[in-house]
């Protein structure tokens, strides 16, 4: 890039040393090639500043907000929910499960006996018959089973479009 | 009437919560980032849904803009970025975006448009017109450098490309806007007369 053309542009834009900036002003100065080329670009140059924008539709900004809008509707659901909410179903679930272990274990029978468990908190547990409830328990086993079914096809499901997406 | 406070100070407000603010980002800054989008789509239709895509992504990243450059360099390099795939997807680019003969077809369309009308005709339209004719590339360089404020070190961070190349391609594509802006001068004198 040293012709003419682009030493000038150089200098039009301002990316020029001082000392070359010095240089290129004599040379505008002296020289007649220089000087009409000079004012040719510069004229160019104004022209490509006035260059004009064009403008979007009236609507452009109210489009953008609204599909802003539409999606922040749809995020505070998942993240606006109280952290310590979830923490409190947490520990509640995990009570009702420690509960259930210490209830199951206490009435287990390991001898083939019955073994009475005393926990000595000043009560005995409760004698539970799963003979009876085996019904109750199969259908509660059976529903854990499609819940868990589902729960997966869903996890599935929601991984697939993340990846499509 | 738009916000007097800073981009910085916007988007302090957006991210705090306050979407008012970023309708006033959206505002400012719609005319050029439709413009540039104009550079690469050249129909108003898509230019407008690359613009507003543009918001949009701008919006979701908005916590990731880190400050360190403009918020204007920042929001060009979406809309480069977001154009480029918009003209992949169309199949316009790819391995022919440096190649001037797709856009003859643009220019051969663009000389033959309103004839009638060359009376009313400003220099600016045909400038304009000259720039619809140059290769995206060189008319995004052309728009950023004169409109967006833009230095080369930022068109370059704004483009993934190198300053010099910058520099380089902003050489050319003014001397292919001076000879397109011409040759459609010539061309309307002859209709004239």
């Amino acid at each position: 890039m040293n012709n003419m053309e682009d030493i000038l542009w150089n200098y039009i834009d301002g990316n020029c040393t001082a000392e070359e900036q010095k240089t290129i002003s004599n040379l505008i100065a002296g020289d007649e090639a220089y000087r009409l080329k000079y004012h040719e670009l510069m004229k160019l140059n104004n022209e490509f500043a006035a260059m004009e924008l064009d403008e979007p539709s009236m609507a452009f900004t109210y489009n953008v907000m609204e599909v802003i809008r539409t999606e922040n509707v749809h995020v505070p659901l998942k993240a606006t929910i109280n952290k310590r909410i979830i923490l409190g179903i947490t520990i509640f679930f995990i009570l009702t499960l420690v509960a259930l272990l210490v209830v199951v274990f206490a009435n287990f029978n390991w001898a083939g006996q019955k073994a009475p468990v005393n926990l000595s908190l000043g009560f005995t547990m409760p004698d539970i018959n799963f003979s009876k409830a085996r019904p109750l328990l199969e259908g509660f086993l059976f529903f854990d089973v499609v819940l868990g079914l589902y729960l997966f096809d869903t996890w599935l499901r929601r991984k697939k479009l993340v990846k499509q997406a | 009437m738009q916000s007097k406070l800073s981009d910085i100070e916007l988007i302090q407000q957006t991210l705090a919560g306050d979407q008012g603010a970023y309708a006033d980002l959206v505002k400012r800054h719609q005319r050029f980032v439709f413009t540039l989008a104009m550079r690469f789509a050249k129909v108003r239709e898509d230019a407008e849904e690359i613009a507003q895509d543009c918001f949009i992504k701008a919006f979701r990243s908005l916590a990731s803009f880190q400050g360190q450059a403009k918020f204007t360099t920042w929001l060009y390099s979406i809309v480069y970025t977001t154009s480029m795939t918009f003209l992949r997807k169309k199949r316009v680019a790819t391995d022919s975006i440096d190649d001037e003969n797709t856009f003859i077809q643009v220019e051969e369309t663009a000389s033959a448009y309103d004839i009638n009308n060359a009376e009313n005709r400003s220099r600016s339209f045909y400038l304009n017109q000259a720039i619809e004719q140059l290769l995206p590339d060189d008319a995004a360089i052309i728009t950023l450098f004169y409109k967006g404020e833009q230095s080369l070190e930022e068109i370059a961070v704004a483009l993934g490309m190198e300053a010099n190349t910058i520099k380089v391609k902003l050489f050319r594509a003014r001397q292919r806007l001076k000879e397109k802006l011409e040759r459609n001068l010539k061309h309307e004198a002859r209709e004239l007369i």
